[in-house]
């Protein structure tokens, strides 16, 4: 398979997390108990490896603490792993905690241009997706009120409306596919599956499997910081529902 | 060079969050962006009052005009040093949630801080006719000393931003020092009261010593900066920014689990 057709590749990955039981932060601390060795190494993955190619839409499952979250950070770069490599082709959103970056004291419509920066946007892009934007959060005169002022539901509305209107090649999703009301949870998933048919490549995490049945055709199930099972939506679910019996 | 690149691919975010550094900080205060003047003029007060008593030797002319060109500018750099240390400790919150370049924290602290340091430079200007001292020619040297400071900062901040992170009680320490080094700087006399003794020789290895020196050479006395010196500190302030990025590249991966 040719390199230019992978959108992420995770090679040989393992991470893991020092966890303490009492945390050193300041410099008295660290001197004063450098030989503590208080911190217990969890491997929360463990050489993980796959290739999700353009165009992909891959679904993660798995059960909670299985790593699943952990290795959508991964992809991000958000955090970095102990071993292996991730390289990923492509401009990348992530979708794993909405609002980065709100401020409350400014206007939705200043928002749209802090959030968006921080997604590596520049201004002439912004505007060229405000409008699309604005109305697909159907905040409507709303949108030039201070954020503060906002219900959580419109906060969450304006957030996902910025994140899914990026642009991105790659989309990583984490457990949002219960924003807003009834009417707005449609409406994004619609937008999911729009996305989805264009060559964009997507990865949801998300315990919702209806949803993820009609979304994707890959399902790769996450199982104590290993792959267990990758192949068709199918088959990946039943084999993943069977343990639960 | 990647630096560049992704610096120029997030200078969107680079520029909003220097705007809402310089908009703001003071967003819900009565007098606004006014207190970006009120601030140094009050401590420059003061001082005007206070020091002339202390120290029977500082008697300059215009010393109100010699206080102001000084405390500005270590206004930027000192609130530059005690924000930057913590900027990237305070963003904690994105820095869990996006990736972006996180070297943008520091520099938009300093470049928030020069932008500041710009708009009072109007201080300085009215101050200057005010006192009769007017404009000169060497103030074309003025953009040079600015650079220099500007780097200066940056480097510092992206070692003490990075290590904040690890060892939380350094934003103690550098406030304290920063507090110090304000009274190792000439800022409130001129360096030649201590003549050629050895305290002299150990104000001069402050660095911002010769960017005071030098602004007060171009705004107040009309002079040629000590372009030598000032030159040396240029030279240091760049390596400083490239070996404070080397640590904060370094760091930076463990970041999002640190904060």
């Amino acid at each position: 398979m040719n390199t230019k057709d992978i959108a992420i590749k995770v090679e040989n990955v393992t991470k893991s997390f020092k966890l303490f039981y009492d945390k050193p932060s300041t410099l008295k601390e660290r001197l004063i108990f450098w030989n503590k060795k208080k911190a217990e190494e969890h491997t929360v993955l463990e050489n993980v490896s796959l290739d999700i190619k353009k165009g992909e839409t891959v679904a993660l499952i798995g059960i909670n603490g299985s790593g699943k979250s952990t290795l959508l950070k991964l992809m991000t770069k958000i955090i970095y792993p102990t071993k292996g490599k991730i390289t990923t082709n492509g401009k990348l959103t992530s979708l794993l905690e909405l609002g980065a970056g709100f401020h409350p004291d400014f206007t939705g419509r200043e928002n749209i241009y802090f959030n968006a920066a921080i997604f590596g946007l520049t201004k002439q892009e912004i505007d060229k997706r405000l409008n699309t934007i604005i109305e697909f959060s159907e905040l409507g005169e709303f949108i030039d009120s201070p954020v503060r002022t906002y219900s959580s539901g419109m906060y969450m509305r304006l957030a996902f409306s910025v994140a899914i209107n990026v642009d991105a090649e790659i989309l990583l999703i984490d457990e949002i596919l219960g924003v807003g009301d009834q009417h707005f949870q449609e409406k994004c998933f619609a937008k999911l599956e729009e996305l989805r048919d264009s060559d964009k490549t997507i990865v949801i995490v998300s315990h919702s499997l209806d949803s993820l049945k009609k979304l994707c055709k890959r399902a790769i199930w996450i199982c104590d910081g290993k792959v267990k099972l990758d192949g068709k939506v199918e088959e990946v679910f039943k084999k993943y529902l069977d343990t639960f019996k | 060079m990647k630096l560049f690149k992704d610096l120029y691919a997030y200078r969107e975010l680079l520029k909003n969050n220097v705007k809402k550094d310089v908009r703001g900080k003071y967003k819900g205060s009565f007098l606004g962006v006014l207190w970006t003047f009120m601030n140094p003029l009050l401590m420059t007060l003061v001082y005007a009052i206070v020091f002339p008593h202390l120290m029977k030797s500082a008697t300059y002319e215009h010393y109100t005009t010699f206080l102001i060109i000084g405390i500005l500018a270590w206004n930027w750099f000192g609130q530059c040093i005690s924000q930057g240390t913590y900027s990237v400790l305070g963003n904690g919150g994105i820095i869990k949630k996006v990736y972006f370049p996180r070297e943008i924290l520091p520099i938009s602290v300093v470049t928030s801080g020069l932008i500041n340091y710009l708009i009072t430079l109007v201080i300085i200007a009215i101050f200057l006719i005010c006192s009769g001292i007017g404009f000169n020619i060497c103030m074309v040297w003025l953009p040079l000393i600015i650079v220099t400071q500007y780097f200066l900062t940056l480097g510092i901040i992206f070692i003490t931003s990075a290590l904040n992170v690890y060892a939380r009680d350094l934003e103690y320490f550098v406030s304290f020092f920063t507090q110090m080094l304000f009274y190792a700087t000439p800022i409130l006399y001129s360096i030649e009261i201590f003549g050629e003794s050895k305290i002299a020789s150990i104000i001069r290895l402050n660095p911002m010593t010769a960017i005071i020196n030098s602004y007060r050479d171009v705004l107040y006395w009309g002079n040629i900066p000590h372009v030598k010196s000032l030159l040396v500190v240029l030279g240091f302030s760049l390596l400083l920014c490239y070996i404070g990025l080397l640590i904060f590249r370094k760091l930076s991966k463990g970041f999002a689990e640190e904060v």
